[in-house]
């Protein structure tokens, strides 16, 4: 048995990740022998109104972040349209704190081949597209031999699976860049130009890759096609809470002594994921913060957390479910080194095409950095939230407001550790405040 | 005895006009000895211009023209260039090669030294222009320029090795 | 007419067609949307976030400049929160921009001053250390400043979508990208200097103008262009009797912001230190310099001793004197000295086109017709190296109009990457190409042909019949080489035509000589060349012939001459000329050179010394007359007089026929020659593409 990222908790549910742990989970044998394809021929034999009827029942909503519901999504691409219609896997999984996908893709690749053959079907599609991170060269070529055999068994190409339909599925690899997430941007990318997002309307589903119909979501999001299909969108969407259907992975990290991916259902406890799921904070020491879904989310504090993890709940508390990257931090955190960090990474990774992004974040940066030194003086501290403010909503694409949100909440809910560290500065003489 | 009260009130009359006289000569003198000696002016008297130079020898000017444009009179005149390695002028990309100012004109309003980014030129204190030839009334960059600081040289040559235009 | 919305912009009603971008809308009713990248006329970007506006219903504010306007749509420009918005626009702008605004060459006509200082903070709260790049020389006229580029894009687009060039692009990201050539450090491409133009900042700024002076020390005087036939306007920089520089400032005229490199940069030979500033007359064999009254005198005695006792007198005249100049000196030719020995150098058929369309009034194309006609045909020319600005409208109408090009040439141009259908064709079997066109062709709304100079005489006449035969709306544009050849032929300067193409017969005259003949006469006894080079390439047979030349530059045939007459360019006179198109618009002086004069006031200066009276040599005056006299040229006053451009229709019945083939041959002038005057101008000659290629460029498919 191959050594897996994490102990499974027996907490979790486990429907995606049901194969995760079995010996050569990633075979084609192994798949067909625990129900591989069964959801393929059904969906086949409903038909595509009703698969996209199915999912949205199942009230599953995209993984990647912004929790769109799929079954909408499905139902905006247009079918009967003169040009090709493309399938398309955001496999950009780059937030940081969210690890899911790479164990999706692993350990379960055929659930996401299949999840894509659905869709195909939905929207009468014959090509699909992974579309994978750059910085998962391995996993690249574990899906190149995963679809080689898929091919020479007859699951992709001209006859699927013996039925008739025809499937390409090709891989692309991309070259870095965390704004290639997004799921123009990806398109840019996939189609061999810079990575830069499109303006919307139109979106995707009417004109994306190469101005054609196009299908993108996360691979979570697909992977849990398979499961809908088979048991219906009722059973799936029973998983979790009204209008937040199913489970998803949760990649627990940060100051927990047992982190890793766990399959939850939607609206499952925060802390009791945090105490239980992940057994608790080393040293028995105190929660001081989580980001709740990745990086771009509002941070919330420790008093903050006794919510439940869904969609509605989190954008009650102000945060959001976003990827499910969630990061406890610990009494021990230094908030603003973590504002830094963020702050540095969105830098990086700003494409530059608009001004409150490519200059806020850099501005920001420089800012986070001078304070983290201890340099500067309150009125800073105001500015640093005032400029987030002034980049938040305003940018081209969401990485302005993903900067901005962390930053925002981070200043406001952790302004007395900015002060303390002007202020211990200045008292070991180093810099003056004021 | 109308004659001896005339010459009394005479006499006192001189001896109050002598008192201040006298008083006077005992007190500090307020007049100006020029051009016996150098007169005295108050800190923001506006002279004839200086250019500056910066605490390298190198001009202020970075030839922007604000001053000419600011100037009501319309005298001064400005002709640009750009300092380059082997011979650089000014702190800035760019330089007056020419700096003109016509004294026929200027009515030394100060507005130049308002509108000069870069505090390159300033009234000075010299007033001593007036001339029987119009002509020398033109001043050159030369003439307005502040004296080189000691050991400082310019045009300076810079000899330095490129620096990539990395980040 | 297309569907109309009502809207609510800042509380007024307003009616827009369906689908407008908000940002225009607004500019149409007088409400300011401030924005950096976008321009009218390329692809939107909303990267620059300053036009965000309100826009009831829509929880973010949104950019004015790609929104489409719908019926209903609430919009408001003017709320505490949008000026919040563009402040912070700018703040963040300019954050890593050096405010190096006294040095820039853009202070004072920058787009980020403006804005700043009506819509921005008034102090900079950022404390950090900018990002420093150095600058960056990327050909002789273009250079980059990267600290002072705000990313709008405006480069990128104009030269990949305008000119269709696509030197530039994008490298790196986040706060570091930066616009790049795409040959890594330098240029490789027309050199127009388009990007300079369109920068809103001073990033991008020209190697000639760069810090000489500030915009608001020069005279800006708008004329139009004295290189190639398209007339493009083009408003001289001009400070202490020098120019500085060329942009079209106002994006008036008929090219809009469109210029070329020779149009931009091509300016120099104006003040070139080679220019004849005295006149010149031969004494002991050699040209010694002399008065102007000397010269004249020398000349008048001459040319009226030989007048006197019936000899041959020749003119050779120029492809860019003004309309008045020529129509002057074709009167001094005709009603001074009887002579019709009058020529020039033809680059192009018209005399066959006009006569072959026998009258019709609506057939010539004009500048703007190019970029209305759904459809176009190029025959026999390298139009991005020949005919910059009509390229340009090609490609802009397809660019906005999905217009259909068809081109046959005998090597690769550039209007390939857009053509439906481009042919290839040996010179002399263009029009067999041409007819394999005809199914397509005759399926199209209307046509625009232009042709080049390998169809001529009965070719000229083949390409009407076929035009005519497709039963669709045809209109001709005869591709010509110079800013006033089309003028030349007009005003009648060729041995065979008065002005407005009629026949020397109705003035009793026999037709003269042509250049060709002029100079193989060996009995010439006197040749007057005006603004011309014959003597480059040919000589003259006549050995004892007087010859008299007005000239800027002492070329080859000044260098023959027995008397020059310095003079004055067309940057340095007023008067009209006429473009390839018959568009007529008018020269504005812009300067004066010592010691030239303009080569109307030597023909009249020296008709008053022979002591004839062709009337008075003020510009506007012989104008007067042409507009009185030539057929054709009674176009409007005031458009001219505003700066605009009327088209002459010199079409009223036929003209007769003076085509010999081998007197009409384009000189073959790319991009970046320009005859003499290019050879002169040291920043056309400066450049790596000097001299160019015809039918070498755009090999690539899109």
């Amino acid at each position: 048995m191959k050594i897996l990222y994490n102990e499974p908790s027996p907490l979790e549910t486990r429907v995606l990740s049901r194969r995760f742990g079995l010996e050569n989970s990633e075979r084609l044998d192994t798949y067909l022998a625990t129900g591989g394809f069964e959801a393929f021929r059904k969906a086949l034999e409903i038909g595509p109104d009703q698969i996209i009827s199915e999912v949205k029942t199942s009230a599953l909503r995209g993984r990647g972040g912004a929790g769109f519901p799929t079954g909408m999504k499905w139902s905006f691409v247009p079918r009967n349209h003169p040009k090709p219609r493309y399938i398309i896997v955001n496999a950009d999984e780059s937030e940081p704190g969210t690890c899911k996908d790479r164990l999706l893709m692993e350990y379960d690749p055929y659930q996401l081949l299949e999840g894509m053959l659905i869709a195909g079907i939905a929207v009468d599609s014959r090509k699909g597209y992974i579309y994978v991170r750059g910085e998962y060269r391995y996993l690249i070529t574990h899906l190149e031999r995963v679809v080689e055999e898929a091919y020479s068994r007859g699951y992709l190409g001209k006859n699927v699976a013996g039925t008739g339909f025809e499937f390409d599925v090709y891989l692309h690899s991309g070259a870095g860049a965390y704004e290639c997430g997004e799921e123009t941007a990806l398109l840019d990318s996939l189609e061999g130009k810079r990575g830069i997002p499109r303006m919307k309307p139109p979106f995707p589903a009417v004109s994306g890759a190469w101005q054609s119909p196009t299908l993108l979501n996360n691979v979570e999001t697909f992977s849990a096609v398979p499961h809908i299909i088979l048991n219906g969108g009722q059973w799936f969407a029973g998983l979790g809470t009204p209008k937040n259907g199913g489970t998803r992975l949760v990649c627990i990290s940060g100051h927990v002594n047992k982190p890793g991916v766990y399959e939850l259902p939607l609206g499952y406890p925060m802390l009791k994921a945090i105490y239980e799921v992940a057994g608790g904070i080393p040293g028995g020491r105190k929660l001081k913060a989580v980001i709740p879904g990745g990086s771009s989310c509002p941070v919330l504090r420790a008093a903050e957390c006794d919510l439940a993890m869904d969609y509605d709940s989190l954008a009650k508390a102000g945060s959001m479910l976003g990827s499910g990257g969630m990061v406890v931090m610990d009494e021990t955190t230094d908030m603003v080194r973590a504002a830094l960090r963020i702050m540095a990474f969105y830098q990086h990774e700003s494409c530059g095409w608009c001004i409150p992004c490519r200059e806020g974040t850099a501005w920001l940066r420089k800012m986070l950095a001078r304070l983290d030194a201890g340099i500067g003086t309150p009125a800073d501290i105001d500015l640093v939230g005032e400029l987030s403010k002034n980049m938040l909503g305003r940018t081209f694409c969401a990485l302005g407001d993903a900067a901005a949100m962390p930053t925002i909440s981070i200043v406001e809910k952790f302004r007395d550790e900015f002060e303390a560290k002007l202020q211990s500065y200045a008292a070991a003489g180093l810099v003056q405040v004021g | 005895m109308p004659k001896i009260n005339e010459i009394i009130g005479s006499a006192a009359a001189i001896a109050k006009g002598m008192s201040v006289t006298f008083r006077e000569m005992l007190n500090p003198s307020i007049t100006d000895l020029y051009p016996d000696a150098p007169p005295l002016f108050e800190e923001r008297y506006r002279g004839v211009h200086v250019l500056q130079r910066d605490e390298n020898g190198m001009e202020k000017c970075v030839a922007c023209f604000l001053c000419s444009a600011a100037c009501p009179s319309e005298c001064i005149y400005i002709e640009a260039a750009e300092n380059t390695d082997p011979k650089r002028i000014s702190g800035g990309e760019r330089y007056a090669s020419v700096y003109n100012i016509d004294y026929n004109r200027c009515i030394f309003c100060g507005y130049c030294v308002e509108a000069c980014p870069t505090d390159a030129i300033t009234h000075g204190h010299g007033f001593e222009i007036a001339s029987y030839n119009t002509a020398t009334l033109i001043y050159r960059k030369e003439q307005l320029l502040a004296p080189l600081p000691p050991g400082a040289q310019v045009p300076l040559v810079v000899n330095e090795e490129p620096v990539g235009a990395g980040h | 007419m297309a569907e109309l919305v009502t809207l609510t912009i800042d509380g007024a009603q307003v009616q827009a067609e369906k689908g407008a971008l908000l940002i225009d809308v607004c500019k149409a009713r007088g409400i300011e949307i401030p924005a950096f990248c976008y321009y009218e006329g390329l692809a939107l970007q909303a990267a620059c976030r300053m036009c965000l506006v309100e826009v009831e219903k829509m929880p973010k504010l949104q950019p004015g400049c790609t929104l489409p306007v719908a019926e209903g749509m609430v919009v408001k420009t003017d709320t505490p929160v949008i000026h919040e918005a563009r402040k912070s626009m700018l703040e963040f702008l300019l954050a890593n921009h050096p405010l190096d605004c006294p040095v820039c060459d853009k202070g004072g006509e920058c787009e980020l001053q403006d804005m700043t200082f009506r819509y921005g903070l008034g102090e900079s709260r950022f404390l950090e250390n900018k990002h420093h790049v150095d600058e960056q020389q990327w050909s002789p006229v273009v250079f980059f400043d990267r600290p002072r580029c705000i990313l709008c894009y405006r480069c990128v687009r104009i030269c990949d979508e305008g000119v269709g060039v696509d030197a530039l692009g994008v490298v790196q990201r986040g706060v570091v990208s930066a616009i790049a050539p795409s040959h890594g450090d330098h240029l490789e491409c027309d050199e127009c200097g388009m990007c300079i133009d369109i920068c809103p900042v001073g990033a991008l700024t020209s190697g000639m103008y760069r810090y000489k002076t500030r915009p608001w020390e020069m005279n800006h005087v708008g004329t139009i262009c004295t290189h190639c036939s398209n007339g493009c306007k083009t408003t001289l920089g001009v400070r202490g009797g020098q120019v500085i520089r060329a942009n079209n400032r106002d994006h008036s005229g008929i090219n809009g912001e469109f210029l070329c490199v020779k149009g931009r940069f091509g300016w120099d030979f104006v003040n070139s230190t080679e220019r004849a500033q005295s006149p010149m007359l031969r004494t002991n064999g050699r040209l010694e310099p002399v008065s102007w009254s000397r010269a004249l005198m020398t000349v008048a005695r001459k040319l009226n001793e030989v007048k006197q006792r019936g000899g041959r007198v020749g003119f050779i005249a120029s492809n860019h004197t003004s309309n008045e100049e020529n129509y002057y000196l074709q009167k001094l030719a005709r009603q001074g000295l009887r002579s019709n020995n009058i020529d020039h150098h033809r680059t192009g058929d018209v005399v066959t086109l006009i006569d072959a369309l026998a009258g019709r009034t609506d057939a010539l194309a004009t500048v703007a017709d190019l970029y209305a006609a759904k459809a176009s045909l190029v025959i026999a020319s390298d139009l991005a190296q020949q005919q910059p600005l009509l390229h340009f409208q090609l490609r802009a109408n397809w660019r906005h109009h999905r217009s259909r090009t068809y081109v046959v040439t005998p090597g690769p141009v550039r209007e390939r990457k857009f053509a439906v259908k481009s042919l290839h064709a040996e010179p002399g079997r263009e029009l067999d190409a041409v007819e394999s066109l005809r199914d397509d062709l005759s399926k199209e709304p209307e046509l625009v042909i232009l042709f080049g100079d390998a169809i001529q005489g009965d070719a000229v006449r083949r390409l009407v019949a076929f035009g005519d035969s497709l039963g669709i709306p045809v209109k001709y544009v005869c591709l010509l080489d110079y800013s006033n050849s089309r003028g030349a032929i007009d005003m009648g300067l060729a041995p065979g035509l008065l002005p407005g193409y009629r026949p020397v017969a109705e003035a009793g005259l026999e037709p003269g000589m042509t250049i060709a003949e002029m100079l193989a006469d060996a009995s010439l006894d006197v040749l007057w060349v005006v603004g011309a080079n014959p003597l480059r390439n040919a000589r003259l047979a006549a050995e004892n012939a007087f010859v008299v030349v007005n000239e800027m530059f002492l070329a080859e045939t000044a260098q023959r001459a027995d008397v020059i007459f310095p003079a004055a360019s067309a940057y340095e006179k007023e008067g009209t000329v006429t473009n390839v198109c018959g568009e007529v618009q008018s020269l504005k002086k812009a300067l004066k050179v010592m010691g030239a004069k303009t080569d109307l006031e030597i023909f009249g200066l020296v008709a008053a010394e022979m002591g004839i009276d062709l009337g008075p040599f003020q510009p506007g005056a012989v104008f007067e007359e042409i507009r009185r006299e030539v057929r054709g040229y009674n176009v409007s006053l005031p458009v001219i007089a505003t700066g605009g451009a009327a088209q002459s229709v010199p079409l009223n019945g036929r003209v007769p026929a003076l085509t010999r083939a081998e007197l009409i041959q384009s000189a073959r002038d790319t991009l970046f020659t320009s005859g003499t005057l290019g050879r002169y101008s040291k920043n056309l000659t400066s450049v790596l593409e000097h001299p160019g290629k015809l039918y070498a460029s755009g090999i690539e498919t899109p």
